[in-house]
């Protein structure tokens, strides 16, 4: 039976081919013009995967309609948006993601910003390109608990994305490397850059209060050798000794790796739009700020491998109240108020 | 036209995988029968308190006994006695991979088709999947993805969008402790090109296994039979283990075993180091023609 299936599907699959072959011939002139992604002062450069897969006018609105499109998990009830949310920055306020049925995922789920200059993804950064992240929720059984081509059936009989596939790629075909395309580089669009930060960086007339003054000097003895440059992180993995993720699959940066070095090290988050993204660490062990600087200041777990920055300071980053409540004020000038408003 | 072509290509299609799902003997068929085994024993499946299930003890005196069994062969080649490699469908999973689940008899055996008539000497394959296709391609091989993906094997290993090549459960120690190690690659990307590059672990191991005597194929169907002894999971060429539970880095009887670190030593062990060792924990007891 299962094999007479199968077959079925197959043949499905070549009368998808030809039909869309004959909307190639009929649609040969639709204006796709490449969006230019506007490199702000001092960023790093593209992400290399960004040249191989420029985002489109018509690539960028396909992305976005499949970022939110619920039908790409097994019971049609959640989509990219349900954990990446708008209002926080792409990220949700849960500790750990939440997925079909309730299912709770490994870890926090990280705002998606400035994608496009980021060079490893994830927690762990066994994603370097952008384009081989989006079937990972899609089959994964506390995501969205599906598969590539279940998804495409259902998708495909939907007008609009023959429409939209036509318009972005020259003729209507589904396929799984179009999908992943599109959702990339509709994400490679998301850039956060209208901070007060930003603002002030760029002398559009606004100043840092006295207290944001302080903390940014702070910020720049205590946190950015780590959190550094134009983005706010060096792009590193590091163990800084945060509270364990009581799941045995996790071992950080070491279950990619397989060094010892790497085991329980994190991807270096980047501290934009930080205020939006509560909870915080790996798999959301602090509910605010406040606690991680607490957290912080006093006694991080320790290990063989704990960041050398932190060993040298005696397991710590030493700071009063009084500097913790000047950082924080600094961190609240990354958020980018544009970024989290839909358009 | 077009049309008319795709539906006759879809037809051939349909009517080509058709006869593969039959497996009469033919004369050009070889029979792959693996049995898995604790040394001699072949194994007994079974949870924590089952009286049936095959207690192993390693070399350093840990009793195991394992409650599920599956592994991946793939990149098949058979080597003629006069030195000429034959490919078995090596980039084609559909046809040429297979999950060997020790829970399920007919996947004991695998059957090779339409084997160039000779005399064969040497049989090659591989432990898991390289490189190259080792991605959760389900476009491309629906076949063997829906076969790794059934609820009853999960043999993917979705984050890292490669498969599972090893998948064990099972208990360990007097107070049957359990145990549960996985292998699978975690490397991606080229080394070449920095933006792509992952630099994981190839969990990929290539077996080369000489035949106690020759195969001859056209005449009859030969079957071979592998041994895959799993007391060399903790007691291997490689490396002799011990298991621990817990959470440390060295912890790696339950699943921190995905600290890709620990798992290679296991990994070692079943398919060979690949520098001194490249038949691991298999062998060939017998040629049947």
């Amino acid at each position: 039976m299962k094999p007479t299936i199968s077959i079925l599907f197959l043949s499905l699959i070549v009368f998808a081919l030809a039909c869309s072959r004959e909307d190639a011939e009929e649609n040969l002139n639709i204006d796709n013009p490449e969006i230019q992604l506007a490199i702000p002062l001092d960023f790093p450069s593209l992400n290399e995967a960004v040249h191989r897969n420029p985002p489109t006018l018509y690539g960028v609105e396909l992305g976005k309609k499949l970022f939110h499109e619920k039908k790409l998990s097994g019971n049609n009830t959640i989509s990219c948006a349900s954990c990446h949310q708008q209002a926080n920055a792409f990220a949700d306020s849960h500790p750990q993601a939440i997925g079909i049925y309730g299912r709770v995922g490994l870890r926090n789920t990280p705002p998606l910003q400035n994608l496009a200059f980021i060079k490893h993804y994830n927690w762990d950064g066994n994603k370097r390109e952008l384009e081989k992240q989006p079937l990972v929720p899609i089959i994964t059984h506390e995501e969205m608990n599906s598969s590539i081509l279940e998804a495409i059936g259902k998708i495909s009989k939907d007008q609009a994305y023959q429409i939209l596939f036509r318009q972005a790629f020259g003729d209507s075909e589904i396929t799984p490397d179009r999908i992943y395309k599109s959702i990339a580089q509709y994400e490679y669009t998301l850039l956060s850059i209208n901070s007060k930060y930003d603002k002030i960086k760029r002398n559009e007339g606004l100043q840092f209060s006295v207290i944001e003054a302080r903390g940014y000097q702070l910020f720049k003895s205590k946190c950015a050798s780590c959190h550094s440059g134009e983005l706010f992180t060096d792009q590193s993995f590091r163990n800084i000794g945060f509270p364990l993720n009581p799941s045995t699959e996790e071992a950080g940066r070491g279950r990619v790796t397989g060094i010892p070095a790497d085991y329980m090290s994190f991807r270096v988050p980047s501290l934009r739009n930080i205020a939006y993204t509560a909870p915080y660490g790996s798999f959301g062990q602090f509910k605010t700020l406040q606690a991680v600087l607490d957290y912080m200041a006093e006694d991080v777990l320790e290990a063989d491998n704990l960041d050398p920055i932190l060993k040298a300071n005696g397991n710590r980053i030493p700071m009063t109240a009084q500097e913790k409540s000047d950082i924080i004020a600094f961190l609240h000038t990354l958020s980018d108020e544009s970024f989290i408003t839909p358009q | 036209m077009k049309n008319l072509t795709n539906i006759l290509f879809a037809s051939a299609l349909a009517v080509a995988l058709t006869s593969c799902e039959k497996s009469e003997p033919a004369a050009n068929n070889v029979t792959l029968h693996f049995n898995n085994t604790f040394k001699d024993k072949t194994i007994v499946l079974g949870d924590a308190n089952s009286t049936q299930a095959t207690i192993n003890t390693s070399a350093n005196g840990q009793t195991h006994q394992f409650s599920e069994l599956k592994y991946v062969i793939s990149n098949i080649r058979l080597v003629k006695t006069d030195g000429q490699e034959v490919p078995y469908n090596i980039n084609d999973l559909d046809k040429g991979a297979t999950v060997i689940d020790h829970s399920k008899a007919a996947t004991l055996d695998y059957v090779l088709s339409n084997i160039p008539t000779g005399d064969y000497k040497q049989l090659k394959f591989g432990l898991g999947i390289k490189q190259e296709i080792n991605t959760l391609d389900e476009v491309r091989f629906p076949k063997f993805y829906a076969t790794a993906s059934a609820n009853d094997t999960k043999m993917m290993w979705e984050w890292g969008t490669g498969y599972r090549f090893t998948k064990i459960e099972g208990f360990y120690g007097s107070d049957k402790k359990p145990l549960s190690i996985h292998t699978g690659s975690t490397l991606d990307g080229k080394r070449e090109d920095p933006s792509t590059y992952i630099p994981g672990v190839n969990a990929y191991r290539d077996i080369t296994l000489s035949l106690s005597e020759t195969a001859v194929v056209g005449k009859g169907s030969p079957m071979i039979t592998i041994k895959a002894d799993f007391d060399k999971l903790l007691s291997g060429k490689t490396n002799t283990i011990t298991l621990t539970s817990g959470r440390g880095p060295n912890d790696n009887a339950t699943p921190n075993i995905h600290t890709a670190d620990q798992m290679v030593k296991f990994v070692d062990n079943l398919g060979g180091n690949s520098k001194n060792d490249n038949s691991g924990m298999f062998s060939v007891v017998s040629v049947k023609n």
